[in-house]
């Protein structure tokens, strides 16, 4: 390189000998053998979420697994009906749920609505159902799902308020204009189409026996939602926003949009779980409880899981495994006929030490 | 004369009442590595930010190789080639080194996928080849796993891959050790010889001295000095940004 006069006095590093010290290139340090290649990619997936509580999971079926194994009328787990109660149906709705706040809290928001836009997205539904027919009423559900999160979107983005008080103030809102439309009695979908045989039971609703349809929406919508986040350069962008939303506008990315479309998807999966939701019960209850456990239960899920509450951080497997482990915990306790309490100190203990135990990983990742 | 790259004239900027910056015009040429000194306050951060698009000037104009740009936003600085490494907000800690390099930039197929394994390896090739950095292991570690000096180095990687014309750094060096500032002034003077030309916001004197070709001296929101470096001191830059425009007489009066 050209070397240049300067100020005897200062003498600047010009030369690159300050800089290549070592010499050494990581594209010569790449790992031979298979146990050693295993192992450096090791290192890129400690700390980020999916692998720990993976683990944590495993080892949780692996005990009820046993327990059952050695008392099946006390404790049966492992009986078909149950297992694909849990794992096919309970887990798959909490899943779904987690993997779109998980998205929303990667992209550094957050909603404190969802489990009333759960119940007036289904109301949508029911009523849409009525009045055109099913197929109407799914895409209204999922539709109505979309417009609650773009309301919510719209506020947080252009008027800058915290997204936590902004969706606390519209959850009241839709809770109120669930009621107003509804009446306080439930809305029942029309019973036609729970029967067995028919075709929106048989896609929403089925019980194949060992697994339901709910599990293989679960399957297409984790496929579908980690390919989005984790290789998609629109997913990538969510990532980069919920980070350092200064560092992407910098490189020109607008995180306007990209938290526009954060809440977007956040909003077609809440609309769809929805209608999984009266697909399952059917009927779903204004004001009721049912709905309104899974705000703050799908936000367990995902930071079970890894997702960091500030935003930047998460993985789509381990929202789902975040979810999968609260509803086996669940199962477990019902199982052993733990009073009602339990299940709620039990959750909760898992939630926290979940979160402690993440922001401790945290600073280990490499 | 040196081509210009960029010129900015009579810029003014006001926020509600306060003006922050009145009536500042200078000249970027290419290949040239420039100061931008100045106490708080004096209207550096501002004058970064019109410079790279972020925020809009209340009056002025912005020439880029000669040619007025009329509309002066992020978009189209980052067409232009202008790259802005902000003190801590340059990279995404969370995003591994190939993502932050990529970020906004990424190899993709038609449909927008990401080619992953294509982004790892061109990432690793930028950080051995454009700047040979210390200590890091692969691309695909994460930003937050780095050093301060490793993470600005990776910006500055990111810069050159990209062939950025304008790198503007604001405050580079105030966070960094002192092996890696001399580090990050040596890349500096190394990418002059690669072209690409460089701003540096700085309040330490010392290091603005070492590499930079010409010093502009900021002070309550005006330009009181653009000077080449044969023409000054670290002295009289001292007493520029200490004193205003009142130190540069007084100086200047002590000395001729």
């Amino acid at each position: 390189m050209a070397t240049k006069k300067l100020d005897p006095l200062i003498e600047a590093p010009l030369t690159t000998e300050a800089v290549a010290v070592s010499g050494r290139r990581m594209s010569d340090s790449r790992p031979e053998g298979w146990i050693n290649k295993i192992r450096y990619n090791l290192q890129f997936v400690r700390g980020r979420g999916a692998f720990e509580i993976g683990i944590v999971f495993v080892a949780i079926i692996v005990v009820f697994s046993i327990i059952s194994a050695v008392n099946p009328k006390g404790f049966p787990f492992l009986k078909a009906e149950n297992l694909s109660g849990v794992l096919t149906q309970s887990v798959p709705m909490l899943a779904i749920l987690s993997i779109a706040v998980g998205i929303l809290m990667v992209a550094g928001e957050f909603d404190l609505s969802l489990g009333f836009a759960i119940t007036f997205n289904a109301i949508v539904f029911v009523r849409f159902t009525d009045m055109f027919g099913v197929w109407v009423g799914v895409i209204g559900g999922i539709l109505s799902g979309v417009f609650i999160a773009l309301v919510n979107a719209v506020i947080v983005v252009y008027t800058r308020i915290p997204s936590f008080i902004a969706t606390l103030g519209m959850g009241f809102f839709w809770g109120g204009a669930s009621i107003f439309i509804n009446g306080t009695n439930a809305a029942l979908l029309n019973p036609e189409l729970t029967k067995d045989g028919n075709p929106f039971e048989f896609i929403f609703a089925h019980d194949f026996g060992t697994f339901r349809s709910q599990v293989v929406w679960l399957l297409i919508l984790t496929v579908i939602a980690w390919f989005f986040l984790h290789r998609h350069k629109l997913g990538n962008h969510i990532f980069a926003v919920g980070g350092n939303s200064a560092a992407a506008r910098a490189i020109s990315i607008n995180p306007n949009r990209v938290k526009l479309l954060a809440w977007t998807v956040y909003g077609l999966l809440s609309g769809f779980a929805s209608v999984l939701f009266v697909a399952r019960i059917p009927s779903v209850q204004p004001g009721g409880n049912a709905t309104a456990d899974f705000t703050l239960f799908a936000v367990a899920a995902a930071v079970v899981g890894g997702t960091s509450l500030l935003g930047g951080r998460g993985s789509v497997i381990g929202m789902v495994v975040g979810a999968a482990l609260i509803e086996v915990i669940k199962n477990g306790l019902i199982l052993a006929k733990a009073p009602g309490f339990y299940l709620q100190l039990f959750v909760g203990v898992t939630i926290v030490i979940a979160a402690i135990f993440n922001r401790f990983m945290e600073g280990k990742a490499s | 004369m040196i081509n210009e790259l960029l010129r900015l004239e009579k810029i003014s900027k006001d926020y509600g009442p306060n003006t922050v910056l009145k009536d500042v015009s200078f000249t970027i040429g290419q290949n040239e590595v420039v100061g931008l000194l100045g106490d708080n306050g004096a209207g550096k951060s501002t004058l970064v930010k019109i410079m790279s698009g972020v925020v809009p000037m209340t009056s002025g104009s912005y020439f880029w190789q000669g040619e007025q740009i009329t509309n002066v936003n992020r978009t189209e600085t980052e067409r232009l080639g202008v790259e802005t490494i902000f003190q801590d907000s340059a990279l995404v800690p969370q995003m591994s080194i190939a993502r932050n390099i990529f970020m906004g930039r990424e190899i993709t197929n038609k449909l927008g996928f990401m080619k992953v394994k294509e982004m790892d390896a061109i990432a690793t090739d930028v950080l051995d080849s454009v700047v040979t950095i210390e200590g890091i292991k692969s691309s695909r570690q994460l930003v937050q796993s780095l050093s301060g000096g490793q993470a600005q180095a990776v910006a500055i990687a990111r810069a050159v891959h990209f062939k950025r014309s304008l790198l503007i750094l604001d405050e580079p060096t105030s966070a960094l050790a002192v092996r890696a500032t001399e580090a990050l002034l040596a890349y500096l003077t190394q990418l002059k010889g690669e072209g690409v030309s460089s701003v540096l916001v700085t309040h330490n004197l010392h290091h603005a001295f070492q590499v930079c070709d010409r010093h502009i001296v900021m002070n309550h929101g005006k330009k009181i000095l653009d000077v080449r470096r044969e023409d000054t001191s670290v002295e009289e830059l001292t007493a520029a940004v200490v004193e205003g425009e009142t130190g540069v007489k007084r100086f200047r009066e002590g000395r001729f």
